[in-house]
């Protein structure tokens, strides 16, 4: 091989290592900062320190803001009610759209399939009057469900895949065994499309832990409701000199459980990206 | 349980699967649904269970109509060509499942799963799951399933397409062996017809969603009713050929270009009035004999205990089991007797058999 | 038979055994007979409803009207003698329009070109032809952007475009003696917002492409290379015209997701800086109805401007659906009971 052909087998890992640099450098800084005492671009300045960790002790910006705990607890809260109330209604729909035979079967399954491709950040003036009817506004109840909705077609279209997948011997011999169609569903059909169920539990629980357009739009001020995404774009858009060390050690914070889902289930990730991702940003 | 069916119809918009199907099976009688696939046997065997609801027609249990019973109120057991055991499950925890749902005390479930379990042979494997498990000792766990919960009706769906050859062998003995046992009233469908003749008391033979016959295998096999159910029933296939049946001097034979045979006259008269009809007759009554019909051989097939030659007459194609030790060759003349004792003949446009209807 | 089981069913009429086709004869017994199916929905029918019918329904009767702080709680905008179609002609006749149009345009043409579908598929291309373990791990980096939260990730761009010295980029710029250290989301905002967008977006892209070029029988990549075409020739003549629908569909897809998407132009430049810099249409909904900051909130005027986009919205969703043929893909049940 010549120096040439080394070379040009070199440019697709470099094109690869310079488009995922900015993420990269950007974690990088996100680590240095909440470790040191500031810096300037990536370089640091002064001591290591974990000062600004000292949050997970005291409530760190003081003037009102509540504990980072209650903050935590109140965004595990609204991805776990997320997570739970995304899987069991998708997982019934799901199964409902692809194992039983009603009126309005087809017609449901196209307007999911629209919903899925439509964008309901559109429709979040309208979800604000729905809410302050329903007296959920400014409500952890009232974002989880509004995530949860808007989260629906994509967790239904998901669940409805993996039903596709399941033998229909099996349930019709679990049928003949004597088990209604509700049995069926639950100690026959749930138990073997357990990926299925992990793979839309992991996306909604991500999505629920990091939303922050919905509960910032429907909640006010940074009171208890807040997420952790609010919390610590209030205390960056609050404070004149931004303390960038507890900013970032916050969000670091934030990151754990994303993180450990991004080492500990890859495969799963980029499989539910392929189908779920629909942001364009 | 006597099952019935009439007039048995399910259609899914414009597309018929079954159409229209008559038939009774009596108490404790195994019945093979017999056809190639899409002909309606499996959509007929799940209307019977449940699965599918009748688009027309009356299924009778004993002489009650169960149309709009569910599946698990028919009391019935199902076994699959894919086994459909329950993934997740154990081998005891899927052969109980019947009971479980029964609400049957947890002891007597205990009880009763392990009697069918040795029963069939795997009554120590019962904390496994089915994925450690080998095709045949899966179709076991099926068929336990099926039985633990002392059905009235046992339903297979080609439980045996699945296994190897051998497997197939002996699970098709033991499967007729339990039912003449348990006397359970058996519908078994199959696409095999070797499975069907060796099993059933009776075959009910399907073609595009209709009945086509309905009898006792050795009747079938003699006396087909049609030209396909001839051609379907019998391994290797029967031999087809389109000849004039002529009577002279009081003899019937039956010609086409390069044969002329004398057929029985009580065969041959029923044949005689239509111009060309559909002759049939089996490759084991035609043999390699000097002194009859010429042919070159086209190919042979060896299948160990005898060859199956492929004859040809001019254009016309016969099989013949010949003996290994005659050492037929392709490309070779040879002479054709035939024995025309057992010979068919069906109306070339209505299939439907001249002698039998 | 032991159809003395039935008494299991708990006398349910419908299932007697007397006739043998019963229809159902009233309402109530044809509910009955669905109640699996009414069971198995009813969650999704509700939250459906409520969080997309309704929302869409009030969206269009506020649209029609002129609701906003000042007349909040008096203005009864949910009666037909309110309503009118002012608020579509003020925004024809908006001073801005143009701006707003344009910055549209322009961010959903360029993301979508240089990130939401060109960097997705060359980045696809390159980790399918690379060691699979490595191309594995660079898609997985790929993904981070999205799954980091969104104000965490744009907290890193801020600084990464912030002022010297504090600002990442400037120390670089400073060292190779080529910036005067501004924060760069002043100077040039579209820059950033385009890629912070795109990194985000092309991962979409990148995983459909890559499952797509996967999918490729390796026969036809075997005997492009035996015919003596190139790597970039097979690219060109076998892998690209094979994925052409997943093309469409990531081009499609993503258009409308870009039309529509503004949480991150929100965070990181809140449309600015200056007048409407890099607002988009999206944004201006969710500024003019939504936004607490300004205190002048306009629900009917802001309404109106999100209603243009669910019309889009809509009409593509429904054409993709036309043209993927995804109602295809819609089997009949294999069991009929219920």
């Amino acid at each position: 091989m010549t120096v040439r052909q080394r070379l040009w087998r070199g440019v697709p890992y470099l094109i690869l290592v310079l488009s995922v640099l900015p993420i990269i450098v950007g974690y990088f800084w996100l680590v240095l900062s909440s470790f040191m005492t500031r810096t300037e671009g990536l370089l640091p300045v002064g001591n290591l320190t974990l000062k600004h960790w000292s949050f997970l002790l005291e409530p760190p910006f003081g003037r009102g803001y509540p504990s980072i705990w209650r903050v935590t607890l109140n965004t595990f809260l609204i991805a776990a009610f997320m997570t739970i109330v995304v899987v069991l209604v998708s997982a019934l729909t799901g199964y409902a759209l692809s194992r039983l035979n009603f009126p309005g079967r087809k017609g449901f399954l196209s307007l999911t399939l629209i919903l899925h491709a439509f964008p309901s950040v559109t429709l979040l003036i309208g979800t604000f009057f729905v809410l302050r009817a329903l007296n959920l506004y400014n409500t952890s109840l009232g974002v989880g469900l509004v995530m949860v909705g808007f989260e629906m077609p994509f967790g239904i279209w998901l669940m409805k895949g993996f039903f596709d997948g399941v033998s229909w011997d099996m349930e019709r011999a679990a049928l003949i065994d004597g088990a209604s169609r509700l049995q069926v569903w639950w100690q026959v059909i749930l138990p073997t499309i357990k990926p299925g169920i992990a793979a839309l539990a992991i996306f909604a629980f991500i999505s629920g832990w990091n939303a922050w357009l919905i509960p910032k739009t429907f909640t006010i001020g940074a009171g208890q409701q807040a997420t952790l995404s609010v919390y610590l774009q209030n205390f960056q858009g609050e404070t004149v000199a931004v303390d960038w060390g507890s900013v970032t050690a916050v969000g670091l914070f934030q990151l754990i459980p994303v993180a450990i889902f991004f080492i500990f289930t890859q495969d799963l990730l980029l499989n539910i990206y392929s189908g779920g991702a629909k942001g364009g940003a | 349980m006597k099952v019935e069916l009439e007039n048995l119809t399910k259609r899914w918009g414009k597309f018929v699967g079954a159409d229209g199907i008559n038939l009774a099976i009596g108490d404790g009688e195994f019945v093979a649904f017999l056809g190639p696939s899409g002909c309606g046997k499996t959509t007929t065997l799940l209307m019977v269970a449940g699965i599918y609801k009748p688009s027309e027609g009356t299924i009778r249990f004993d002489g009650k109509v169960v149309n709009t019973v569910s599946p698990k109120d028919r009391n019935i057991g199902m076994v699959f060509q894919s086994y459909a055991l329950y993934p997740h499950m154990t081998v005891y925890q899927n052969i109980s499942y019947p009971l479980k749902l029964r609400k049957m005390p947890k002891r007597e479930r205990r009880e009763r799963a392990q009697d069918v379990a040795d029963m069939m042979g795997i009554g120590d494997l019962m904390d496994r799951k089915p994925a450690m498990l080998s095709g045949g000792q899966q179709q076991r766990v099926a068929l336990g399933r099926s039985l633990v919960k002392e059905p009235q009706l046992l339903l297979f769906d080609e439980p045996l397409s699945n296994l190897d050859a051998r497997l197939r062998l002996s699970m098709r003995g033991e499967i007729k062996r339990l039912q003449m046992e348990l006397g359970i009233t058996s519908i078994y469908v199959t696409h095999d017809q070797v499975e069907a003749m060796t099993m059933a008391d009776r075959i009910a033979v399907m073609k595009d969603g209709k009945l086509e016959a309905y009898a006792k295998p050795d009747e079938l096999y003699d006396r087909p009713r049609t030209l396909f159910v001839a051609g379907f029933v019998g391994n290797p296939p029967m031999n087809f050929l389109k000849v004039e049946v002529t009577r002279e001097d009081g003899e019937y034979r039956a010609r086409a270009e390069g044969i002329d045979l004398l057929v029985p006259a009580e065969r041959g008269e029923k044949a005689v009035i239509k111009g060309e009809v559909i002759m049939g007759i089996r490759p084991e009554d035609v043999s390699i004999a000097d002194g009859g019909t010429q042919g070159e051989i086209y190919v042979v097939e060896p299948l160990g205990r005898d060859d199956l030659v492929d004859v040809r007459i001019g254009d016309i194609e016969i099989h013949v089991l010949a003996n290994p030790t005659l050492g037929t060759k392709m490309g070779e003349r040879t002479s054709l007797k035939f024995d025309t004792k057992e010979v068919q003949f069906f109306d070339p446009e209505t299939e439907q058999s001249l002698i039998w209807n | 038979m032991s159809v003395s089981n039935r008494r299991e069913r708990g006398g349910v009429p419908s299932l007697s055994l007397r006739e043998p086709f019963e229809q159902p004869s009233s309402i109530g017994a044809w509910l009955h007979s669905r109640r699996a199916a009414w069971a198995f929905m009813s969650p999704a029918v509700l939250l459906i409803t409520l969080f997309f019918f309704i929302p869409v329904i009030v969206l269009l009767v506020l649209s029609l009207s002129d609701l906003k702080s000042a007349n909040f709680g008096t203005f009864q905008w949910w009666l037909p003698t309110n309503w009118s179609l002012d608020n579509y002609s003020k925004i024809i006749g908006d001073r801005f329009i143009s701006k707003f149009l344009g910055n549209t345009l322009f961010y959903v043409l360029t993301t979508l070109a240089i990130f939401n579908f060109g960097s997705a598929l060359l980045i696809a291309l390159i980790t399918t032809h690379i060691n699979r373990r490595a191309g594995f791990f660079f898609r997985l980096l790929w993904l981070l952007p999205r799954l980091t939260p969104s104000v965490v990730y744009i907290l890193m761009w801020r600084r990464i475009a912030a002022r010297a010295p504090h600002g990442i980029l400037n120390q670089f710029l400073t060292l190779a003696g080529l910036g005067g250290g501004d924060n760069l989301l002043q100077t040039m905002p579209w820059v950033f917002v385009i890629i912070v967008n795109g990194l985000i977006g092309a991962s979409f892209g990148l995983v459909i492409f890559t499952s797509a070029i996967e999918a490729i029988p390796r026969d036809y990549l075997t005997a492009s290379k035996v015919d003596g075409a190139s790597t970039l020739q097979t690219i060109r003549h076998v892998i690209v015209p094979m994925i052409r629908w997943p093309i469409l569909f990531v081009l499609t897809f993503q258009t409308l997701s870009l039309l529509t998407s503004f949480e991150q132009i929100l965070l990181l430049t809140g449309g600015g800086p200056g007048l409407f810099r890099t607002e988009v249409w999206a944004l201006r909904a969710y500024h003019l109805a939504l936004s607490t900051e300004s205190g002048n909130t306009q629900w009917g005027y802001g309404a109106a401007w999100a209603v243009i986009l669910v019309i889009i919205g809509v009409a593509a969703a429904t054409i993709y659906m036309r043209v993927f043929k995804f109602d295809e893909l819609v089997e009949e049940p294999k069991i009929d009971l219920i």
